[in-house]
């Protein structure tokens, strides 16, 4: 293992030239960084209410590199915890999902109810004469919990921010993953099971690739060729792209960015889903309804985003939220969630989860091109002589707009318009801007930079 | 001294007999293979538990005595 001495900035993530060190990537002392400085500080999600709807219900999920179970106590509250007994540290739960009354450690029997108290100690009287505490010893507890719309995101730091104030404006491009397709608030699923696989790369691949890297389009020629998308052809839907304009967007303070089509003022949306008429009948309905409902924030059609660090959103064809869960500064786990409106009929669910699946997961056709090129990216970057050359991201450098506004809509965030440009590394720069922020900050003071402008104002 | 009791098959109204001497029926089992959850229905060593419910532990339960 490489010992590395330089700084975070400008060292390894130059933003002004546009260079970031390949050691970011495959040094393993910067990755037990990561996971103290990033995973145990942000906000990061867990699962979704409705994969545990009822009590006693629980789903094991991942934080960083730990176990934590995701459960709906007696009382309906959900809970957070480390799946670890705190008595010698073997995992209470070993199963992906199921019901239960307590989380039991097989090793010397200590017991949890769905609350995370400790309930169950063996020879308590005999051997601890009743003097062990039990109030002291129940499961470790996340520090913040947030429910939203579904989806539950934790922290380890009882100092972040919460939730919403850590995701400031981009909680609207969130929306976009939540909310029904008719804009009613948070009217989606989860459609079947969680994929999961191991893809050998550094988890920031996967996470970059869905900040919004257009440039790597090339990449699924092939797929578009054989034309996997809903209505027959490409691999998604994509007639917006002939009108709207094109747009990256970033959050400088917060470290979240997405793609967006803003389409042009009363322009309705392309058809889409063409290959099942009564799936088309459905989104066109409830494109007349979004309008509705949303005005002229309707013409924003969602594209792939992240939540920093590892939370990536794929608001519209397949649906999904990603989390690329660190397994080593050499491999990633990814966990991807299929969404759906709640309200869709059964016809267009199943036409969705075949749709999805063709797409994306590790057998998906769209998947596989970006796993393979992560894969062998991030294996050709380990070597002695490849980690010394960084990589290259200089595109828009400097042409970055604030205050951005089309045909009488003002989008928030600093934004690249690359509807002409085809790409830009805007957003990817956002990324490790965040990154490095975050690998230096001793504290949320100097992390939460927003509050210290807002004082001012 | 007597075959383990696999405590995974005692379903609830099951009666055992613990090795304290106490007796208890099962109210519930989480089929952890390491507790029930059963009510006390004697315990000469302290006669207040009789009528509680309590965790039991398996190693705790040293015969099946009747009950489902």
């Amino acid at each position: 293992m490489m010992t590395y001495k330089g700084g975070y900035r400008p060292d390894l993530v130059d933003l002004n030239a546009g260079r970031i060190s390949r050691e970011i990537f495959v040094n393993e002392e910067i990755y037990r960084e990561e996971l103290e400085r990033l995973f145990a500080r942000a906000w990061l999600f867990v699962g979704h209410e409705s994969q545990i709807p009822n009590p006693g219900d629980f789903f094991v999920s991942g934080m960083g590199e730990e176990s934590v179970i995701l459960c709906r106590d007696r009382a309906d509250k959900v809970h957070v915890f480390l799946n670890s007994c705190r008595h010698r540290g073997m995992k209470v739960c070993r199963y992906d999902e199921g019901n239960t009354p307590v989380f039991t450690c097989p090793y010397h029997g200590w017991s949890y109810g769905t609350d995370g108290k400790l309930v169950g100690v063996p020879y308590f009287r005999e051997a601890y004469r009743e003097k062990l505490d039990k109030s002291q010893w129940g499961l470790v507890e996340v520090a913040q919990l947030c429910l939203y719309k579904g989806t539950v995101w934790a922290s380890w730091d009882p100092a972040a921010p919460p939730f919403f104030e850590y995701l400031g404006d981009f909680l609207r491009y969130l929306d976009f993953s939540l909310d029904g397709w008719d804009g009613s608030e948070g009217g989606t699923e989860i459609l079947g099971g969680i994929q999961k696989w191991l893809i050998p790369c550094n988890w920031k691949f996967p996470a970059e690739n869905f900040c919004g890297d257009s440039y790597h389009n090339i990449s699924h020629r092939s797929v578009d060729l054989v034309g996997i998308g809903p209505s027959g052809s490409g691999r998604r839907d994509m007639q917006e792209r002939l009108m709207a304009r094109r747009l990256q967007i970033s959050f400088y303070d917060r470290g979240h960015q997405t793609g967006i089509y803003l389409l042009p003022k009363d322009q309705p949306m392309p058809a889409s889903y063409q290959h099942s008429p009564i799936v088309a009948e459905y989104f066109s309905h409830c494109e007349e309804e979004r309008r509705k409902r949303r005005g002229e924030w309707a013409r924003v059609i969602g594209s792939p985003g992240e939540i920093f660090p590892n939370t990536a959103l794929h608001p519209r064809q397949p649906r999904t939220i990603a989390v690329w869960h660190p397994r080593g500064a050499h491999q990633t786990e990814v966990w991807r969630w299929y969404l759906v409106d709640s309200a869709a009929p059964a016809e267009v669910k199943n036409f969705l989860r075949d749709y999805y699946i063709r797409y994306s997961g590790p057998a998906g056709m769209t998947e596989q091109d970006d796993m393979e090129n992560w894969n062998y990216a991030h294996a050709a970057s380990r070597g002695t002589i490849a980690r010394r050359y960084p990589y290259s991201y200089e595109q828009g450098l400097g042409f970055e707009t604030e205050n951005y506004e089309w045909q009488g809509l003002h989008i928030p965030g600093t934004v690249m318009d690359i509807t002409e440009a085809k790409s830009s590394e805007h957003n990817l720069r956002n990324l490790y801007r965040r990154w490095a922020e975050f690998m230096e900050a001793e504290s949320w003071d100097e992390l939460a930079t927003w509050r210290v402008a807002r004082a001012a104002e | 001294m007597s075959e383990p009791v696999n405590i995974r098959l005692l379903g609830p109204g099951t009666r055992v007999a613990l090795i304290d001497g106490a007796t208890a029926e099962v109210v519930s089992n989480p089929l952890d293979g390491v507790w029930v959850f059963a009510r006390y229905l004697s315990s000469p060593d302290d006669p207040e538990r009789v009528g509680s419910e309590e965790m039991i532990f398996a190693q705790d339960i040293i015969e099946i005595q009747g009950g489902a």
